[in-house]
């Protein structure tokens, strides 16, 4: 796997751009889609979002000045994106934030690339009940399994808080599957 | 087993030689969620078969569209602005002196009836010599005025209505002409 440095000097280099940017989408296409997609739920959100994403990086990437990881600016990068992404959305269909969020759970059962049980649709349930950060939070850390210190760095948060938002969210899902 | 000799209370065997291990792996196990927790490990999601292999030429190929950035060295865009908040300036001031420049009025402009009007109300003070002064006749009214025979209704309810004590004989106007 090629050293972090050095693909990023690549990125930015007219010359090099293309090649490096082909590894760069390879490298890192399934966890970002991946972290998209338990934001968005949906695989077509997903996919855009994750195409914007990588746009994106594409655009900034001379704009990038090593002071974090590349994967954490792009991990940033994809958070924002699915984020703005369901405001729009929202937004457009003119709902509040918790009937959106609602209405998100019952596409789902409609989606063709969801194949979710009771337990698991519960748990897609109770997530939705999560302000914004407890979500990203436990999503980054129970099925992602990154680093605190990795999300410290992607959400801009310390990892004591982290940890609060985390045990925080785990309790309140437990306690949502068991009421429900 | 070991004893405490103070307390008499036994441990099992090796306890606190592998506490540490232990603990530490009870965090992680807690930190990872695995304490047999309600939580389900995964979350029912799938992608279509191939997304992966598909989304790389997808993404390459959107990056190749995009044409190179022309950067204009001056930017134009504020003169624009300039430009047109001076030409609105201008519009506005235009239409606000026309709306409130009061066009001339001459003596064709006005209505017959509001002459009328003027004279029956204004007290004009003018004496009969005065009005035939300012009022010119020409030769053909005056004729008309002269020679026009009216008749005696008309001057007997002109009489009534501007003569007080109006008494016929003092005329020497009579109604039957025979007395």
């Amino acid at each position: 796997m090629i050293a972090e440095e050095t693909l990023v000097q690549e990125l930015q280099q007219e010359e090099s751009r293309a090649k490096a940017f082909e590894v760069l989408v390879n490298t890192y296409k399934e966890r970002l889609y991946w972290h998209i997609r338990r934001i968005v739920l949906n695989h077509d959100d997903a996919d855009d979002v994750l195409q914007n994403t990588f746009i994106k990086v594409y655009r900034n990437i001379e704009k990038f000045k090593g002071d974090s990881k590349l994967y954490s600016w792009m991990y940033r990068i994809a958070t924002n994106e699915s984020l703005t992404f369901l405001k729009q959305k929202s937004k457009k269909i003119g709902v509040s934030d918790q009937e959106f969020k609602d209405r998100m759970i019952d596409n789902l059962q409609a989606d063709v690339y969801y194949e979710g049980s009771e337990i698991q649709l519960k748990l897609q349930k109770a997530l939705a009940t999560l302000p914004d950060k407890q979500k990203l939070v436990f999503n980054m850390k129970y099925y992602q399994e990154m680093k605190y210190n990795d999300i410290s760095e992607i959400l801009d948060t310390s990892v004591g808080a982290l940890k609060t938002s985390y045990h925080l969210a785990v309790k309140k899902i437990e306690a949502y599957l068991k009421e429900h | 087993m070991k004893k405490d000799s103070k307390n008499r209370f036994n441990t099992p065997e090796g306890y606190f030689e592998n506490f540490n291990e232990r603990l530490m792996d009870r965090i992680h196990k807690e930190e990872m969620g695995e304490t047999g927790s309600l939580i389900p490990k995964s979350d029912g999601f799938r992608v279509p078969d191939n997304y992966f292999k598909e989304v790389t030429p997808a993404i390459l190929s959107k990056t190749k569209e995009e044409k190179p950035k022309v950067f204009q060295l001056k930017s134009y865009s504020s003169f624009y602005y300039a430009a047109a908040a001076i030409a609105a300036i201008f519009i506005l001031f235009f239409n606000i002196t026309k709306n409130t420049t009061t066009p001339d009025i001459n003596f064709d402009d006005l209505a017959s009836t509001e002459l009328d009007a003027y004279f029956e109300k204004a007290d004009l003070n003018m004496t009969s010599y005065e009005i035939a002064e300012v009022a010119a006749f020409n030769e053909t009214e005056l004729n008309d005025l002269l020679y026009n025979n009216l008749e005696d209704d008309i001057i007997i309810e002109y009489m009534n209505n501007n003569i007080e004590d109006f008494e016929l004989e003092e005329f020497n106007l009579d109604n039957n002409n025979d007395e």
